[in-house]
C-alpha cells in the first residue's frame, strides 16, 4: 500500500485528541500499540476470541483487534492507560491487586476494562453476571476465582460508599 | 513459628500496579529504534529432504534487510537434554532435512510485516518427500520409517527410540503370584497446548560492540543464554538476555526455540534489532506442545488393598526431536513411586520419535498422566475389594521419614493428613455412597465425587543447578535485591522481597528488585522444575542475613555490646535490655564502610539442593537422588454429569496439600486455582487435533480452554509440615505444577462415581461419556 492511500483521522483516546494519517485497513489495536505506543492493550489471538485486546468504546467493551481505527472516530476510546489518575489507581485496579486477581498480568488490562464496563452498567451484579461479563476474556493463570472475588469486592466497596 | 512480619503473609504482588495499569513491558511491547520485523519460513512437509534453497528473489525485494538459512549458521545441534547417551539432535534451523510440519527453514527481516511475509513467499525450495509416521505405536514397529537413528546403547526390539528409562526392584514374578488381586489397564493422554496468553516473542539486537542483546518470553534467562551462546558460537559474556515481563509459560517457554535463534542470526547479519512475534495460529502450528503419554499399568494388591507390585510401561511421542521426551519418561517413573509404597516395581519408559511437532514440558510434566492411571486403577481395585477410596489410599500412602527407591527421604511428608483432611472436609464417604445410590435412579443429572493424590519433587539438579542472590544496602538504608529469577506470574519477585524484608526488618515495598538479566544479575535455576521459591528463596535469605550480620557486627562495636544482645526494629539496631541504646541502619552502614575503608555493605547468598551429591540422577536407570523436598496433596473433585448430553461439569475441587508452609498464602492459592482450571481443561475440554502432522484446530476458538463460565469453586486446606526460622535455611515444597495431576485423577474418579463410566483416555468429551453410558445400558439389557 502506498502513502497516498493513507487517510487523516482523529481519535479521542483517554480524553486526549490525536490526529494522524493511517492506512484505513489498520485495526484500532495496531494503531494503539504501534502508532501511539499505548502498549497496555495486548494482542492475544488476533481472532477476536481471547479478549486480551479489549478497550472501551463509549464505555462499552470491544475487541480492538477486530475494530478498524477509522471506525472509532467521533467516539471515546478508553484504554488501560486511561484508568488510573496519575499514581492513584482505579478501585478495580486496586481490587485486582489486593485480591490476587493478577498473575502473569497479560490478560489484566482487558479483564479490568471489561469489569469496569460491567460495573458502570450494573453496580450490583450477581456472580453469574460477573462470570458472563468476563467470559470472553481468557485467563490461563488464575482459574478466574480471584478475579471474580476482586470484582465482587468492588461492588461491596460501592455499597459501603468507598 | 516465630513472629514473622512478612513471610507467611498474603502480601499483594509487587508488580501488581505495573500490570494493572498496562505499564509492565512484555517482550511483545519491546520496541527499539530501527527495529525490523522478522518472520520464519516453516516446512509444509512432515518429513522431507531439502535439496536446494534459493533465497535470491527474497533478498532482492525492497525493504528486506536480511535473509538467513542454515548456510548462515554454524550448524550446531542442541537439545533439551544433552548428555553422552542423549546427544543434541536438533539444528536450530533445518540443514538438509525436516522432520515435522512447521520446522524452521529460513528467516527474513524486513521493514514491515507485509514485506517480510512477501519475502517468505519468494524463497524457493526443492524438496524430496520422505516416508512418514505419526502414530507413536506404529513408529516403534520394525518397518516404520527411520526418523533418527536410535542410540547405540538403546538395544530394543523397537524402532525410533529416542530414549529409555528402566528401573526395577523386588521380585516381580513372586509378588504378582502372591497378590490377592491383579489388574491391568492402559491409559492414553491427548496432546494439549499451554495456551499462554502472550505468544512466543523475541527481540534480538546484535550491536556494534559485538554483543547480542535478547528480550524473550521465557522461563529462565540463564538457560536461554547458554543455548544461544553455544549454538551461535558466541562467548556467554557476549550474549545478554534481558528482563521482560512474561505473559504465561506453564512449561511451554523453556529450552532454546528456533525463532530465538533465527532472530539472533538475522540481527547478526544486518546489525539492526529484529523482532519476531508469533501469531496465535503460529503458536498452534509452529511451537511446542505438551508431552502425551501412554501408560500401561499392572498392579497386584493384597486382600486389604495394600499395593504389592506394579509393572509400568510408558510410551511417549516426543515428536520429531527429543524435546523433553526422555525427561517425561523418567519423571513419570518418579510420579509412580513417590506418593505410595510400592515394594516391588518394574518400570520401562520409551520416548519415541514421530513426524509430529516437538513436544515439551507442561505444568506437571508426566504427573497428570501417571496419576490418572494409578488413581483410576486404585479406585477400581478398591471397588472390587469392597474398600472405600479413602481407606485404600491411607493404607498405601507413604509415611514421614520413608526412603524412596532413589535414596531421597520424603521427610515430613503430610500425605496421610492431607487424605484425612480432604475426606473429612468434603464429607467424602457419605457423598461417595450417595452417588452410588443415585446412579441407579432415573435422574438425568448424576452427581459424583472422586479423589486424586500426587507427590512432587522440587528444585532438582538441572542446569544451572543453583541460585545466587546479592543484597545491597545503600547508604540511606534502602535495599536492592539482585536476582536472576524471572517472575512468570507466580510471584517470584514478591516472595523473594518478602524474605529479604523479613531478614532485614524493612517493609516489602522498600526492597527494590533488579531481576532476570544475565549481565547484571546473578545465576538462577529459573522458573521451572518447581524450585525457585525454595532454592532462590534460600539464596535470598542467606544474602540478606549476610548483609545484616555486617550491620550487627559494626553496631555491636559502636554500642559496646554483644551482637547476640542486639535486636532490630524500624531500621534501627538497639540493645535488647536497654532499648534506648541504638543506632540507625544508615549509621551502621556508614560505620561499616568507614571501618572497612570504603567497602560497601553487600550480602551474598548461594543455594542448591544436596550440595554433597556430585551427580544428577540417571535418565536411563532412574538411579541417583533428585531433591530434598517432596510436596504432596490429596484433592477431591465434585462433578455433575448430564446423562442426556454427556457433558461433565466440575462443581468444586478441594485441595489438602503439604507445600511445607505457604510463604505467601494468597500466591499459593492462586497457583492451586490455576492448576484446578488447567486440570479441568486437560481432563474435559482440551485436545489438539492433528492430521498428517498438521494441527487442524489452530485457534482459541477451536481449541477450547476454560473460560469464566467454567470456573470451578475451590477450597484449600494447608497441611503445614515445615517452618521458617531466622537462623536456618527453610524447606518449602513444590506448589505450582503437580496439582494438575490430582485434579485430573479426581475428576476421572468422580465421573465414574457419578455414572459408572470408567474412561481411560483424556479428554472426556461428551461423546465418550455417552458411549460409556450406552455400553452400560447394553450390558443391563443383556
Amino acid at each position: 500500500m502506498n502513502k497516498s492511500q493513507k487517510q487523516l483521522i482523529s481519535l479521542k483516546i483517554n480524553g486526549q485528541e490525536y490526529e494522524f494519517a493511517i492506512h484505513p485497513n489498520r485495526t484500532l489495536l495496531e494503531v494503539l500499540r504501534e502508532d501511539l505506543m499505548l502498549t497496555g492493550t495486548k494482542e492475544g489471538c488476533d481472532d477476536g476470541v481471547c479478549g486480551t485486546c479489549t478497550v472501551l468504546l463509549n464505555g462499552a467493551p470491544i475487541r480492538s483487534c477486530l475494530y478498524l481505527a477509522i471506525e472509532a472516530q467521533g467516539k471515546e476510546v478508553t484504554t488501560i492507560e486511561g484508568l488510573a489518575e496519575g499514581e492513584k489507581l482505579h478501585p478495580i485496579q486496586q481490587a485486582f491487586i489486593e485480591h490476587g486477581a493478577i498473575q502473569c498480568g497479560y490478560c489484566s488490562p482487558g479483564m479490568i476494562l471489561t469489569s469496569k464496563a460491567l460495573l458502570d452498567s450494573n453496580s450490583m451484579p450477581t456472580e453469574h453476571d460477573i462470570k458472563l461479563a468476563i467470559s470472553g476474556n481468557f485467563c490461563r493463570c488464575t482459574g478466574y476465582n480471584k478475579i471474580v472475588t476482586a470484582i465482587k469486592a468492588c461492588c461491596q466497596n460501592a455499597v459501603g460508599g468507598h | 513459628m516465630e513472629d514473622l512480619l512478612y513471610v507467611g503473609k498474603s502480601i499483594p504482588r509487587k508488580d501488581g500496579p505495573a500490570k494493572a495499569t498496562g505499564r509492565a513491558e512484555y517482550t511483545v511491547d519491546v520496541s527499539l529504534p530501527g527495529m525490523l520485523i522478522g518472520k520464519v519460513l516453516r516446512s509444509p512437509y512432515p518429513h522431507a529432504r531439502i535439496l536446494n534453497i534459493d533465497t535470491s528473489k527474497a533478498e532482492k525485494l525492497k525493504g528486506v534487510k536480511a535473509v538467513v538459512t542454515a548456510a548462515d549458521s554454524l550448524k550446531i545441534k542442541h537439545g533439551f537434554v544433552e548428555t553422552p547417551r542423549y546427544p543434541a539432535d536438533q539444528y536450530p534451523i533445518a540443514v538438509d532435512r525436516v522432520r515435522h510440519v512447521g520446522e524452521e527453514i529460513a528467516g527474513v527481516a524486513a521493514v514491515d510485516e507485509y514485506t517480510a511475509e512477501e519475502a517468505l513467499s519468494l524463497i524457493e525450495i526443492e524438496w524430496e518427500e520422505l516416508p512418514v509416521v505419526f502414530d507413536v505405536e506404529d513408529a516403534m514397529k520394525q518397518d516404520a520409517p527411520e526418523i533418527h537413528p536410535s542410540h547405540e546403547r538403546v538395544n530394543e526390539p523397537y524402532h525410533n527410540i529416542g530414549g529409555k528409562t528402566a528401573n526395577s526392584w523386588g521380585d516381580m514374578e513372586d509378588a504378582f503370584t502372591k497378590s490377592y488381586l491383579v489388574r491391568e489397564d492402559k491409559y492414553y493422554c491427548q496432546i494439549r497446548t499451554h495456551a499462554y496468553m502472550e505468544p512466543q516473542a523475541t527481540v534480538a539486537h546484535f550491536d556494534y560492540s559485538g554483543k547480542l542483546n535478547v528480550w524473550t518470553s521465557s522461563m529462565g534467562v540463564f538457560l536461554k543464554r547458554a543455548k544461544l551462546a553455544r549454538t551461535l558460537g558466541l562467548p556467554y559474556g557476549s550474549v545478554r538476555v534481558r528482563k521482560t515481563y512474561v505473559g504465561g509459560a506453564f512449561g511451554g517457554k523453556i529450552d532454546l526455540f528456533s525463532h530465538e535463534y533465527i532472530a539472533a542470526l538475522l540481527s547478526m547479519k544486518c546489525h539492526q534489532p529484529v523482532k519476531i512475534v508469533y501469531s496465535r495460529e503460529e503458536v498452534f502450528k509452529g511451537s511446542r506442545h505438551a508431552q502425551p503419554l501412554i501408560v500401561e499399568l499392572k498392579t497386584g494388591v493384597a486382600k486389604d488393598g495394600t499395593i504389592v507390585a506394579q509393572q509400568i510401561k510408558t510410551i511417549n511421542d516426543s515428536g520429531a526431536y527429543r524435546g523433553s521426551g526422555v525427561v517425561v519418561i523418567f519423571l513419570a517413573w518418579g510420579f509412580a513411586m513417590a506418593p505410595y509404597r510400592v515394594p516391588n516395581m518394574r518400570y520401562e519408559g520409551y520416548s519415541v520419535y514421530t513426524n509430529n511437532l516437538v513436544h515439551c514440558p507442561q505444568r506437571g510434566h508426566g504427573a497428570p498422566k501417571m496419576r490418572l492411571a494409578v488413581e483410576s486403577q486404585l479406585d477400581m481395585i478398591a471397588e472390587e475389594l469392597g474398600i472405600d477410596p479413602v481407606e485404600i489410599r491411607l493404607r498405601n500412602a507413604r509415611r514421614p521419614g520413608e526412603l524412596l527407591p532413589n535414596g531421597d527421604s520424603v521427610k515430613n511428608f503430610g500425605l496421610i493428613e492431607c487424605i484425612n483432611e480432604v475426606a473429612k472436609s468434603t464429607d467424602f464417604i457419605n457423598k461417595y455412597g450417595a452417588a452410588k445410590r443415585e446412579r441407579e435412579k432415573d435422574s438425568k443429572i448424576k452427581h459424583g465425587i472422586g479423589i486424586g493424590v500426587c507427590a512432587y519433587m522440587g528444585g532438582s539438579l538441572i542446569y544451572p543447578n543453583s541460585s545466587s542472590v546479592i543484597v545491597k544496602m545503600n547508604d540511606d538504608a534502602s535495599v536492592s535485591l539482585i536476582t536472576g529469577a524471572i517472575d512468570i506470574g507466580q510471584g517470584a519477585e514478591t516472595v523473594l522481597s518478602q524474605i529479604v524484608a523479613e531478614e532485614l526488618g524493612i517493609p516489602v515495598e522498600e526492597v527494590q528488585v533488579d531481576a532476570a538479566d544475565t549481565e547484571t544479575t546473578t545465576v538462577d535455576i529459573g522458573s521451572w522444575i518447581s524450585g525457585l521459591t525454595w532454592v532462590t528463596g534460600n539464596a535470598a535469605k542467606k544474602a540478606a542475613a549476610h548483609a545484616m550480620k555486617k550491620l550487627l557486627d559494626v553496631a555491636a562495636e559502636k554500642l559496646k555490646e554483644n551482637a547476640d544482645d542486639l535486636a532490630v526494629r524500624n531500621k534501627e539496631i538497639f540493645v535488647k535490655h536497654s532499648p534506648d541504646k541504638k543506632i540507625t541502619y544508615a549509621q551502621a552502614i556508614a560505620a561499616s564502610i568507614e571501618k572497612n575503608k570504603g567497602d560497601s555493605v553487600i550480602g551474598e547468598g548461594h543455594f542448591r539442593t544436596m550440595k554433597e551429591e556430585p551427580t544428577h540422577p540417571s535418565l536411563a536407570t532412574a538411579k541417583g537422588r533428585w531433591t530434598e523436598n517432596y510436596s504432596c496433596y490429596a484433592q477431591v473433585a465434585e462433578v455433575e454429569v448430564d446423562t442426556e448430553t454427556g457433558i461433565v461439569k466440575v462443581l468444586k475441587v478441594t485441595t489438602a496439600h503439604d507445600c511445607g508452609f505457604p510463604l505467601n498464602p494468597m500466591l499459593v492459592e492462586g497457583q492451586i486455582d490455576g492448576q484446578v482450571s488447567m486440570g479441568q481443561g486437560q481432563v474435559l475440554l482440551e485436545e489438539l487435533r492433528i492430521e498428517k502432522g498438521c494441527i487442524i484446530n489452530p485457534s482459541l476458538l477451536e481449541y477450547k480452554i476454560p473460560c469464566a463460565l467454567d470456573m470451578v469453586e475451590t477450597a484449600y486446606i494447608d497441611v503445614i509440615t515445615e517452618k521458617y526460622s531466622k537462623d536456618h535455611h527453610y524447606n518449602s515444597k513444590e506448589v505450582g505444577e503437580g496439582y494438575v495431576a490430582g485434579v485430573v485423577a479426581a475428576v476421572a474418579n468422580a465421573v465414574y462415581d457419578a455414572t459408572g463410566v470408567r474412561l481411560k483416555q483424556t479428554p472426556f468429551f461428551p461423546n465418550k461419556v455417552m458411549n460409556g453410558l450406552e455400553q452400560i445400558q447394553k450390558k443391563k439389557a443383556r
